[in-house]
């Protein structure tokens, strides 16, 4: 035992490996990269179903089942979108919420008059509104779309989102793969993105917390905490596919993926119970709901339960960003929602 | 066994820790001059109430004009009225950088500027136009009914007054109904822009506000009525807001100097950052172009959406400098953060104001372009590369500069940047 003690002390020593680079690059490996591949297989199993559905060889519910896994892991990702996915605007052509003005059903119908049928060079040029998720949510699920009886209106335009989705997700991938890749930087420190490690994990913090604020506003939003108190049903993320309480907890899932990681840097042992407690109490209370969001938030009654659910998050978020940025020493900086 | 391993276990995290610890600790020294950082609180506070004091002025000579456009509705004072707006919002946008951080301002400020509006609410739109989903409001044309029945609720809006306005803000809890404010005059004075992504602005004819035979529109009396309301609102709040930063009184600057320094200097770094990224390169840029949305352009009845941006900017650079040019054309200067970050890190302010000067210019780009006859909302159109390139740039300058005021509140030792939560414990 001695001997592997001093062995093991004498390897630090030397190495002075920094455990925040540790982290990092767990992070990188165990984490981040894996979500990326996660999203990009499911956009490559959407493209298939949606091929197969516009064949007729596969049925309304399997394509339905690939779109939720895409949502699911889309979700999953969104706390962990640091470098290429933050960039440019690629995360916006993944997803366009909100849309208060409706803005999915009249851009999506305003291109299939211009251009019928859709050319894949048609949507590319268009707006990120048609070119993602909403869009293909929209010709799937809403009302106004008969789907089985236009699917030679509509297939053209699905099939060209599955295909959009897929090169993205490929293109993202790529990026952090690779010598020079996204993963690259979060393992040796100086490189060409992030003077240390410090820098990297602040960027990978700020992610993270600011998706668990995107996740108040996607509760608050519908419960009308913008609004008076009056619910804004329709404002719901996904309400279309009902989807809004599963993309809660898969983007919970992908955040304290984060956590896990990150708490052995953490040196006061009371917050790291703190936050493991806040992030179960959110999942049980998600867990718990039993009807979607979009249902949910037009019954009065379920109020209470929303508003407990809505401080827990926000119980979560402010130990992370307040406590835990203390604690670790690192300044969090700006993010896009404040002034919100 | 079990008990040493993890003993062992503690023994080398402090090892770890003993050997391997090559960071520093931080310098014992004060990141700033305490008396001098006050002196910089100080100022900004005077920066507010000429800044304000100017809006003021402007509204008063707004309100001058409207009077003028009534006495005599005709295409020359109804001119006359929109330059006059256009001038009120150059001070006024050079304000908002106050608006984040500075909990009165950021309270006050829905029913002087708030925007996108569902303009439906205050009178006659196309039948194309797009509103947003549930909104009972959308449709109510206040200048068209006497009286309003929105739920269960029956309102009384035959006497249209600036109270009454005030109260029809976020009716039925929908954040667009907007009924007073600077885009409610806006939507007055030009109409509805009908051209989408194409070249032109609202093109509400004068006699929307005339009472003869050659008056269109409708309801001109209540229209009228409005439109008078309004503007006498929005002075009656901007003298609030004057009010608020007079130095030697009872109000919200004394509580902001009487505070903790660090937390007027937190403030002025929180206000410059989150213009810069989240509401003007996010929701007034990003939103519009990605989506080539113009029902999410800044002023998009007058589109002057590119002096909009512009002075949004330059209100940014003002607080940084402790730096402003009057209307009048006088310059108000003073101690500046830049002058507290220098003392401390010439690099970090040398670039910061690189930065405000590169972003200055690129949002330049957006004015260039409107006064060669390219607005904002032609420039989000879909296709065009060109216009993309150039509100893209204007993002990425402001991203660069948020960056840079990161790094200034680092050298001034302020790590939380939200004043709402930076001293909050939980």
């Amino acid at each position: 035992m001695r001997a592997v003690m001093i062995a093991l002390v004498a390897v630090l020593l030397s190495a002075c490996s920094n455990p925040r680079e540790e982290v990092t690059e767990q992070l990188a490996h165990q984490v981040l990269l894996p979500a990326h591949q996660q999203w990009h297989d499911s956009n490559a199993a959407l493209l298939v179903a949606t091929q197969g559905y516009c064949a007729d060889e596969l049925d309304g519910p399997a394509l339905k089942q690939g779109f939720y896994r895409v949502l699911q892991s889309w979700s999953y990702l969104q706390p962990l979108m640091v470098g290429p996915m933050a960039e440019g605007n690629r995360s916006w052509q993944v997803q366009f919420w909100p849309d208060k003005r409706n803005m999915v059903a009249r851009q999506v119908e305003a291109l299939l008059d211009a251009s019928s049928p859709l050319s894949q060079e048609a949507l590319e040029g268009a707006s990120v509104v048609v070119q993602g998720l909403s869009a293909f949510e929209y010709v799937l699920f809403d009302e106004a779309v008969d789907l089985d009886t236009r699917s030679d209106r509509y297939c053209p335009l699905l099939t060209g989102i599955a295909r959009h989705q897929q090169a993205l997700s490929k293109a993202v991938l790529e990026l952090w793969e690779g010598p020079q890749g996204m993963a690259a930087m979060l393992v040796d420190f100086p490189n060409q993105r992030y003077a240390s490690a410090d820098e990297a994990l602040s960027l990978i913090l700020r992610t993270q917390i600011t998706a668990v604020d995107v996740l108040k506003k996607k509760l608050g939003t519908p419960m009308g905490r913008l609004n008076k108190g009056v619910p804004q049903p329709w404002q719901a993320e996904a309400w279309r596919s009902q989807h809004s309480i599963g993309n809660l907890q898969a983007s919970l899932a992908g955040a304290r993926a984060v956590w896990e990681q990150v708490r052995s840097l953490v040196g006061d042992a009371q917050l790291v119970s703190r936050i493991d407690s806040g992030y179960e109490n959110t999942a049980q209370k998600l867990a718990g709901l039993p009807a979607p969001l979009v249902e949910l938030v037009q019954n009065k009654e379920n109020l209470p339960r929303l508003q407990s659910l809505y401080d827990s998050l926000d119980n979560l978020e402010n130990l992370q960003q307040v406590e835990l940025a203390k604690d670790l020493g690192i300044q969090l900086g700006f993010n896009a929602n404040d002034g919100d | 066994m079990l008990t040493r391993v993890a003993a062992g276990g503690l023994l080398l995290s402090s090892l770890w820790i003993a050997g391997c610890s090559d960071e520093q600790p931080a310098a014992p020294t004060a990141p700033y001059d305490e008396a001098q950082a006050r002196q910089v609180v100080s100022h900004y506070g005077e920066l507010a109430l000429a800044v304000y004091s100017d809006a003021l002025s402007e509204a008063r000579a707004l309100q001058s004009a409207i009077d003028a456009l009534l006495a005599q509705p005709d295409e020359a004072t109804l001119a006359a009225a929109r330059d006059a707006w256009r001038a009120a919002r150059v001070p006024y946008m050079q304000t908002e950088v106050f608006r984040f951080g500075n909990r009165v301002v950021d309270e006050w400020e829905g029913q002087v500027n708030a925007w996108p509006l569902d303009e439906g609410l205050i009178d006659y739109v196309d039948d194309d136009y797009q509103a947003v989903m549930g909104n009972p409001g959308a449709r109510a044309n206040i200048i068209a009914s006497e009286s309003l029945t929105i739920g269960e609720q029956r309102l009384d809006l035959s006497d249209l007054n600036g109270e009454l306005l005030a109260s029809l803000n976020e009716l039925g809890g929908s954040e667009v109904n907007v009924a007073t404010g600077y885009h409610a005059i806006e939507f007055l004075l030009w109409g509805q822009d009908l051209n989408g992504t194409e070249a032109g602005a609202g093109q509400r004819p004068a006699t929307d506000f005339a009472t003869g035979a050659e008056a269109t529109g409708g309801h001109n009396a209540r229209r009228r009525a409005y439109l008078q309301a309004v503007t006498n609102l929005l002075i009656a709040d901007l003298e609030f807001m004057v009010a608020q930063w007079q130095p030697g009184a009872e109000n919200y600057r004394a509580e902001l100097e009487a505070d903790a320094v660090k937390n007027g200097l937190r403030k002025m770094l929180f206000g410059m950052g989150s213009l810069s990224l989240g509401e003007l390169a996010g929701e007034r840029m990003k939103v519009a172009l990605a989506a080539h949305s113009p029902e999410d352009e800044h002023d998009c009845f007058s589109d002057n959406t590119h002096f909009s941006h512009f002075y949004n900017g330059k209100g940014i650079r003002n607080v940084y400098l402790g730096e402003y040019q009057r209307v009048n054309g006088d310059t108000v200067s003073g101690p500046s953060l830049s002058d507290l970050v220098a003392a401390r890190d010439t690099a970090a302010d040398r670039a910061l104001k690189q930065e405000l000067t590169a972003s200055e210019a690129a949002l330049q780009g957006l004015v260039d372009s409107a006064a060669n006859g390219t607005h904002f909302d032609q420039l989000i159109a879909p296709g065009n590369a060109e216009g993309a390139a150039l509100i893209n740039g204007a993002i990425e300058a402001l991203v660069q500069q948020t960056g840079g005021i990161e790094k200034a509140a680092l050298v001034l030792d302020i790590q939380a940047l939200n004043p709402d939560t930076a001293d909050h414990q939980f």
